[in-house]
């Protein structure tokens, strides 16, 4: 119970008329990035960081918090209005939302989609409110050792379970973890991969990593690839919105799947995108109607867009219990954190628990003021992408770039995100997962600090690993999550041999 | 655009090149990290070990990833034809133009002539309009950045000249 007295204290931290009107500002600066092409809840954050070393961590954390919700939220409108999901975690939303919009039932769409969203987000919540104490009072006991081993299991699940090719996930891991040592090495304070060049020594910052491969990288993609806004009528009807919430207690069995798929794919690093995916894919494969599905069934909106926030939101709880984030914009967030000098993990509940149980009030009030701005602002919003590209598109390469010199004041941080950029298109044309790079630059210091502390307690042995139960059954699952896409590739080939090619096809379509 | 067929960057050619791009990076950040020292200091691993192993892992999964390439990638599959690439280019290069000029010139000065310049010749817009949205564009964020939340912007020999600091 001494979490419930908690977390009122922390309504009592976050209550203040300047949070209230920081949130506000967050949730409109989210849905406005949420809705753009090319500007994701990552970037986003990324962009705005700069602008909050100065200010006190909890407003800072509360900013960026309702940037993030006001992002998943835009990012919905843009897929249900004019099919062009404005995040990737809502992808799965367009195949049903749009449909249902131009069926003529948009504020239907809408309303389901961010009611259903707001439900997901309010499960992942709560769950944050019961667990992160004891999680973290568990973690407390944690060494170097354990530590190095739950970053490793966060490594590991997105090998095993982000679906993409493992190699390349590899790739996208390694690259992060070495983009993270360059410049001076806090240990021994030697200069680490700067080839001789003086603007390597104070590192490669993981915004500027993030505002290249997440925003400029999108916006070549999504320029390469021709853009059209073929958008619906958005006109938020009053009435129809107060219809819609009342069929929302019919898809009460999708609702409570969805948050179950969204709040576990959001603990591990499997993330939101792969979440409303699954979620959507198991309820077609569930439904009685499943031949309504991808013609604008209601279901398939509420599906994605619950598990979405779902995730979105538990994703915060590996952030704070433990110090490790479970997508790319709480990766971000985590980056945050550290900036403002605290240090996230398990002692950040006895350290700072005004601002813990401040951020997790603050979520609660945080939905809601997005969902009541989401419904009243979606047709000024619509509006904006009705202005020609032409005049949006140079506009977000400006913003990106100013963010990414805001960072720290370098020029050859503009160089940078230009290249990192280039690398983002290519990386998205040939399936390179991005995520894993931007959390294993952010973990990467605290990940070789981890490692190496155990190396010299364990005087260069390995075995340290597996010297106790907990360690070694962290290890045990991190590497079975390594080893899951040979094991699945493997079974898949026994399966097909027994049963024919047909059986492969089958696991295709899904 | 079936007049032109051939010209197209395949699937396959994107995928190599990010192989190799990712096995150049692997190589040389297991070269780089040699010279920081690879194995056991006084009191522990040497500052090199770690990012050494890293790029091993990076250049070792590169080559499997161009093996895969080889044995699973489409041949027929494409990852750019001849519109998209012109798509891209007109708007990849005025962006690494705004790069260049933001570095020499200032942010100012680079954002007013990168809008105006996309917004006149790509978007064919009347010249008051695109100079109304660039200046105004450039004064929001003076505002915005400069005044309220004082985050300096890089500036260039025309702030210099005028005294704007």
């Amino acid at each position: 119970m001494d979490n419930i007295a908690l977390l009122l204290h922390g309504f009592a931290v976050v209550l203040t008329a300047q949070h209230l009107m920081l949130m506000v500002a967050g949730v409109m600066l989210g849905i406005l990035v949420g809705v753009l092409p090319g500007l994701g809840a990552p970037n986003g954050v990324s962009l705005l960081l700069p602008l909050t070393f100065a200010m006190d961590p909890v407003a800072a954390i509360i900013l960026l918090t309702s940037m993030y919700w006001g992002a998943l939220f835009g990012g919905s409108t843009t897929s249900i209005l004019f099919n062009i999901p404005g995040e990737p975690s809502s992808v799965a939303t367009t195949f049903d939302g749009y449909p249902m919009a131009k069926s003529g039932q948009a504020t239907q769409a809408l309303t389901l989609a961010f009611l259903s969203a707001a439900t997901g987000a309010l499960i992942g919540v709560i769950l944050i409110t019961l667990l992160s104490s004891y999680i973290a009072r568990f973690a407390l006991r944690f060494g170097s050792p354990e530590y190095f081993a739950v970053y490793f299991l966060a490594f590991a699940s997105f090998v095993g379970l982000s679906g993409a090719s493992p190699f390349k996930t590899i790739v996208s891991l390694g690259l992060g973890l070495a983009f993270a040592t360059v410049g001076m090495d806090t240990i021994s304070g030697a200069l680490r991969l700067t080839y001789g060049f003086n603007v390597l020594v104070g590192g490669v910052s993981f915004l500027v990593a993030v505002i290249g491969l997440f925003g400029i990288g999108e916006l070549l993609v999504t320029m390469e690839e021709g853009l059209r806004f073929d958008g619906v009528k958005a006109r938020i009807r009053p009435r129809a919105v107060l219809e819609a919430a009342r069929t929302l207690p019919r898809y009460w069995l999708a609702l409570a799947r969805s948050s179950a798929i969204g709040c576990w794919m959001g603990i591990t690093p499997g993330g939101p995108t792969a979440a409303s995916f699954m979620s959507y894919g198991i309820a077609r494969r569930f439904s009685s109607r499943r031949d309504r599905f991808g013609k604008g069934e209601p279901e398939g909106i509420v599906s994605p867009e619950t598990a979405d926030h779902a995730a979105g939101t538990s994703a915060m709880l590996p952030m704070l219990a433990l110090g490790v984030p479970g997508s790319a914009t709480s990766a971000v967030l985590l980056g945050g954190l550290m900036i403002w000098g605290l240090n996230p993990g398990p002692t950040l509940f006895t350290e700072r628990p005004d601002f813990v149980w401040g951020l997790i009030a603050s979520m609660y009030l945080g939905n809601i003021v997005a969902v009541t701005l989401v419904l009243c602002t979606v047709p000024m919003f619509a509006a904006i992408l009705r202005v020609p590209f032409a005049i949006i598109g140079p506009l977000i390469v400006v913003v990106c770039f100013i963010g990414a010199y805001t960072v720290a004041n370098a020029t050859f941080d503009l160089w940078l995100a230009a290249a990192f950029g280039v690398a983002g298109w290519l990386f998205k044309k040939t399936d390179y997962p991005i995520a894993p790079l931007v959390l294993a630059m952010v973990l990467g210091d605290k990940a070789e600090d981890a490692f190496r502390q155990s190396m010299i307690m364990s005087r260069g042995t390995i075995s340290i690993f597996w010297a106790n139960p907990l360690v070694a059954t962290l290890c045990a699952i991190a590497l079975t999550l390594l080893a899951w896409p040979l094991l699945g590739a493997g079974w898949q080939r026994v399966r097909t041999a027994r049963r024919g090619p047909a059986a492969s096809a089958d696991l295709l379509e899904e | 655009m079936p007049a032109s067929p051939p010209k197209h960057v395949s699937r396959l050619a994107a995928e190599i090149v990010a192989a190799l791009l990712t096995l150049a990076l692997g190589i040389a950040i297991a070269a780089g990290a040699r010279g920081d020292g690879v194995g056991w200091g006084t009191g522990g691993p040497q500052p090199g070990t770690f990012p050494f192993w890293v790029g091993v892992i990076v250049a070792a999964a590169s080559l499997c990833n161009l093996a895969l390439a080889f044995r699973r990638v489409d041949r027929h599959a494409r990852v750019l034809d001849a519109v998209a690439t012109r798509r891209l280019a007109a708007f990849g290069v005025p962006l690494l133009l705004f790069v260049a000029a933001a570095v020499t010139l200032g942010f100012y000065v680079a954002t007013i002539l990168y809008l105006a310049a996309v917004m006149r010749v790509q978007g064919k817009y009347p010249l008051w309009m695109a100079l109304a949205v660039s200046f105004g564009t450039a004064a929001f964020f003076y505002v915005v950045l400069e005044v309220w939340f004082k985050v300096p912007l890089l500036k260039g020999p025309l702030e210099a000249m005028l005294g704007i600091h």
